[in-house]
């Protein structure tokens, strides 16, 4: 597979080490022209010392026989006019852009970068599964019709849902629980599962049905009406 | 090994070299790289359909004949001439690298050393000679 990596930050130069060691044809820009010579110093002549957002250094970068552009700058203007100019002049089957600022994602999405690396909201994540928190974790945008998402509950002590089964429970439409991880074990959840404390609910849904599903498996808002 | 690229320098160390290796019965090899850039796959069948670099490994091999020595020719394509000067170098156990320099001045009157030379300088295990071509009649 040929990829072309675009900025030679410590993401761009690890992901390139690493592609050139799973064996596959890779090329690097980086603009700043020390920063390009260090690099080739170390990884050999796959570097070009060039703007990576100017049209004819992708074309001189082989842009036109890119399996896969990968725009990992520090700059998301810069990943997403790069990943803009790859997919749209260049043909790239696959676009991967690094997102710095979570609150970007939604315009990469819309403007048809295949794929979003946000390292924040990945950091982000992480720290929410290891916080218990009264709120449901968002684990994947699934996309496609209906803009699906994974998502994950926590079933708390204070949960309406313990002791009740599946089938009792008001999951709303366009709304599936499809696992319940209990003791590390993950099983599928059945009409008949009987939900219990301690208990993590997977379930995919709908955006517009997540406050509902989270007042059936969490309960309602701290701080909200009547509590 | 020779480096040979077409340039006025080629004659002169091929000569050099079948000098250099008749009383020891050295083998030469003389090398050509076609670098082949980005926009193409690196096996893209560009070196030997090129009428240019097959032109360069016969006239080694013709200047070789009139020095009654016989060289071997060799025809690479690479991303990048250096690299694969040294990696090819590498490979055959090479005890001496040669390379002409043809002199050549920047806009402003700099001397040009190139890119290829000081990568195979800083980066060929064995010995390297550069035979840099003589100043024309008027340069610097």
């Amino acid at each position: 597979m040929f990829v072309l990596v675009v900025g030679g930050g410590r993401v761009g130069y690890y992901l390139t080490r690493e592609l050139i060691q799973s064996g596959h044809e890779v090329v690097l820009m980086e603009k700043d022209r020390a920063r390009a010579t260090q690099i080739a110093d170390e990884i050999g002549s796959i570097v070009i010392p060039h703007d990576g957002c100017e049209g004819k250094y992708l074309a001189e970068a082989g842009a036109n026989r890119a399996d896969v552009v990968a725009a990992v700058t520090g700059d998301d203007e810069d990943n997403l006019v790069i990943c803009q100019m790859a997919k749209h002049h260049f043909d790239v089957p696959k676009t991967i852009a690094r997102v710095n600022n979570p609150a970007n994602e939604a315009l990469f999405e819309h403007l048809g970068v295949d794929d979003q690396i946000s390292p924040t909201r990945m950091i982000l994540a992480s720290i929410e599964q290891e916080i218990p928190v009264r709120e449901l974790l968002h684990l994947a945008a699934l996309g496609g019709e209906g803009d699906l998402e994974l998502i994950e509950a926590q079933i708390d002590d204070r949960s309406p849902a313990i002791g009740r089964a599946a089938q009792d429970l008001g999951v709303p439409n366009g709304c599936s629980l499809f696992a319940v991880i209990r003791g590390g074990v993950a099983t599928p959840v059945g009409s008949d599962t009987v939900l219990r404390q301690g208990d993590k609910v997977l379930a995919i849904g709908r955006r517009e049905c997540e406050a509902e599903l989270r007042e059936q498996l969490i309960g309602a808002e701290i701080g909200a009406p009547g509590l | 090994m020779l480096a040979v690229n077409g340039g006025p320098t080629d004659r002169q160390i091929v000569r050099l070299a079948c000098d250099l290796a008749k009383p020891w019965k050295s083998e030469i090899v003389a090398v050509h790289v076609v670098e082949i850039d980005w926009t193409l796959p690196l096996d893209a069948d560009v070196a030997g359909r090129s009428e240019e670099a097959q032109r360069v490994l016969d006239f080694a091999e013709a200047v070789a004949e009139e020095s009654k020595y016989r060289v071997q020719v060799v025809l690479l394509q690479a991303r990048d001439v250096g690299a694969a000067l040294v990696d090819e170098a590498s490979e055959r156990n090479a005890d001496l690298v040669v390379l002409g320099l043809p002199y050549r001045t920047r806009f402003g009157g700099d001397f040009e050393i190139g890119r290829t030379i000081p990568y195979v300088l800083k980066n060929t295990q064995c010995s390297v000679w550069v035979v840099r071509q003589a100043m024309l009649e008027g340069s610097p």
